[in-house]
């Protein structure tokens, strides 16, 4: 065997491979399989005199895995414990066990689909609490087709809250904007002026987050906005553009980034480069003990972020009867022993008593009716919800929890931020 | 100026990741002649057994060494057992079967350490010094300064040693060194051994960076096979200096070619292997051959 030959056909096989990548990267199946008979007397899919079933599709592979696997704790938690004293009253008088079903996507729109299609054929209920805006986003028409409630799912795309776009749909936590306006509220509030980098993922959720803080500052005469890059949520490594935005000597720094490591390599990346923002972190991305401690965030002034959980990991709750329940559920009845480092298993304990709250209002076992009583709850305040914040489902446009109350990292945990500092 | 010497040196670093996946499988592909899909999954299980053995109280120096012994080992052991049952035969098939190889330890690594992101600490300290007026981060510095080091260290056991110089012969003509009395599977097995302690340090180090996933590497075996695509295969000096030149040229030019920004700098190398290969389908630095009829 000579060298050229060898070598052309290594070269012919990289190429082949690439291509390949590229074109299954490229394709995606749609199967509009399947057809809604939304007959609304009878009894909907997924619901007996016994049970209720409902599904999960969620990264539990991949490097979203440790969010997504939090999305399934807390709920199996909450309805675990609810199991284990009876089930619950329903509307109708019937008293029902909670079945949840999950399904791993791996953050991949296509295998979200086609985890919803396979939730069809195994008759769940209603979908819910599963992470991911892309993967949501991927089946939210099918299950508009299927009618198949798709609620209070951990996305903060407004498309999710528009009853109008999407009638089976209702997202769980504050929508993008709803988060940046809080940053931008606050700093406006400020009484110093303050020059604001921003760095966001090139998305719907960047954009969001960036759309909600400009609208939030508009007419602050003492920020300004002094450089704005973005990254795609592929890449590795965004040492570039904190090179770039760390010369433009910003004292703020508003980091719109979904992907963990990147998050962690950004706080440490921007200490190597001697720049020492405030910086803003969105919900998810900011825990403390996930992000915060490994990026060594008590170098910089401040790190600011929202919250509308309790944080089972700080002092400040130790004591917490929530807390306290919430950490013997998670280790009882999902196998959950740790800390949880993410507070999407705070998110989804509360997904479990607001699906529950729509449960006892239920008077008819159909998805209809069940649709009609979750998009009816006001005012509740689900166990873990800081005070100040609540359960809302009533508002067009608007998700299950649209408030947040803005937080700054204290070295251990988070204290709420009344004013910028 | 600071930031252009910012952006060449984290382009260093990130290119000499590359560098060190693209030398390992360039080590295999001289050895067996096939391409290892799997070069960067091995990186990664490899990672994942110095993290073992942090867990286990070695100190970090300690730790990564022991990954890269156990690595030799297993890349052996893997090409004695696994792939040798390939080799001669059908390339492509061999090439499936690392493709195979690369989802199986994939999935070996999640089922045992979990999909989570795992803190694995730095070699290098969270801190700076000043290189010609621009704030350079150690860990950059530091990555680059041991790709070199490798580098030179195969570079003298390839030309100064008898292994080196067994190895080459059986990568240039298996069966005549066969002949000539050298044990060529044992030499096989120190090919593969030695890709794979090489990715045991590129895991080493990358870990830090992207914290510790199964999934780690796949992004950097796409950059290692464009690196080797623009070096050339049969060049190992070629590989390091294409993958230097992809990685600190993507962050140029992120920055200062606005038509490309930040969003579209992925596009770089492969627009430049594109054009490498139109002018030279040998790659920068591969050797034309001509056969002699």
């Amino acid at each position: 065997m000579n060298i050229s030959r060898k070598h052309s056909r290594a070269v012919g096989i990289v190429a082949a491979a690439s291509a390949l990548a590229l074109v299954v990267a490229g394709c995606s199946a749609r199967d509009d399989g399947g057809d809604g008979d939304g007959d609304g007397a009878a009894s909907s899919p997924g619901i007996t005199d016994d049970s209720i079933t409902l599904g999960i599709t969620t990264p539990l592979s991949g490097a979203t895995a440790g969010p997504g696997t939090c999305t399934v704790a807390g709920v199996t938690a909450y309805f675990g414990a609810v199991n284990a004293a009876g089930g619950v009253e329903f509307g109708d008088g019937v008293t029902r066990t909670v079945e949840i079903e999950t399904y791993d996507d791996a953050y991949d729109p296509q295998q979200s689909l086609a985890n919803f299609q396979q939730m069809v054929a195994d008759d769940v209920f209603a979908v819910t609490a599963g992470l991911g805006t892309p993967t949501n986003r991927a089946f939210r028409e099918a299950a508009i087709d299927e009618e198949v409630p798709q609620v209070l799912v951990m996305t903060g795309d407004p498309l999710f809250s528009d009853r109008e776009e999407s009638p089976w749909q209702l997202g769980f936590v504050p929508i993008y904007q709803n988060e940046g306006a809080a940053f931008g509220e606050l700093l406006a509030t400020s009484t110093e002026e303050h020059k604001v980098a921003i760095l966001s993922q090139n998305d719907d959720y960047g954009e969001g987050y960036v759309e909600g803080f400009k609208e939030a500052i508009e007419g602050a005469d003492n920020i300004e906005i002094v450089g704005e890059l973005t990254y795609e949520a592929t890449d590795t490594s965004v040492d570039a553009q904190l090179t770039e935005l760390a010369g433009t000597g910003a004292d703020v720094f508003f980091n719109a980034m979904s992907i963990t490591p990147l998050v962690i390599s950004s706080l440490q990346k921007t200490q190597e480069l001697g720049w020492l923002p405030s910086w803003f972190l969105p919900s998810n991305t900011s825990s403390p003990t996930a992000i915060l401690q490994p990026g060594n965030a008590t170098a910089f002034p401040g790190v600011y972020s929202v919250s509308f959980s309790k944080a089972p990991a700080s002092p400040a709750f130790a004591e917490d009867e929530d807390v306290q329940t919430f950490l013997s559920d998670l280790a009882e009845y999902a196998d959950y022993p740790d800390m949880p480092a993410f507070p999407h298993c705070m998110w989804s304990y509360m997904v479990g008593a607001t699906l529950e709250q729509a449960f006892q209002n239920m008077t008819e076992p159909t998805r209809e009716n069940f649709l009609a009583a979750l998009n009816d709850i006001s005012d509740f305040q689900a166990p873990l919800m800081l005070d100040g914040t609540y359960v809302d489902t009533t508002v067009d446009g608007q998700p299950a929890v649209s408030t947040v109350i803005v937080q700054k990292y204290n070295g251990t945990g988070y204290s709420n931020a009344e004013t910028f500092e | 100026m600071g930031t252009f010497v910012q952006l060449v040196i984290d382009g260093l670093s990130a290119g000499s990741i590359y560098a060190a996946l693209a030398l390992a499988i360039v080590l295999v592909n001289q050895a067996t002649g096939l391409i290892n899909f799997a070069q960067g999954g091995m990186a990664v299980l490899s990672a994942y057994i110095a993290y073992a053995f942090l867990g286990w109280g070695l100190p970090l120096i300690l730790a990564i060494v022991a990954a890269v012994v156990v690595s030799f080992a297993m890349g052996a052991v893997i090409e004695r057992f696994l792939i040798r049952r390939f080799e001669g035969g059908d390339p492509d098939t061999a090439i499936v079967v690392t493709v195979g190889l690369l989802t199986l330890i994939t999935g070996i690594a999640g089922w045992i350490w979990t999909y989570n992101n795992l803190q694995f600490p730095s070699l290098f300290p969270v801190a700076s010094i000043d290189v010609l007026g621009a704030v350079v981060s150690v860990r950059s510095l530091g990555t680059t300064v041991v790709i070199i080091a490798i580098m030179v260290l195969l570079q003298l056991v390839f030309l100064r040693t008898k292994l080196g110089l067994a190895l080459r012969a059986v990568a240039d003509n298996p069966q005549s060194a066969s002949f000539s009395g050298l044990p060529v599977g044992w030499l096989l097995m120190v090919g593969w051994g030695m890709a794979a302690a090489l990715g045991a340090v590129a895991g080493a180090l990358v870990a830090p960076q992207l914290t510790l996933t199964p999934g780690m590497m796949d992004t950097a075996l796409v950059y290692a096979l464009a690196a080797i695509i623009l070096g050339g295969m049969s060049s190992p000096l070629g590989v390091v200096i294409a993958a230097w030149l992809i990685g600190v040229l993507e962050n140029l030019a992120a920055v200062y070619v606005p038509a490309i920004g930040h969003d579209l700098k992925i596009a770089v190398p492969f627009i430049l292997i594109f054009v490498v290969l139109i002018v030279r389908p040998q790659g920068l630095f591969g050797r034309k051959v001509v056969v002699r009829v």
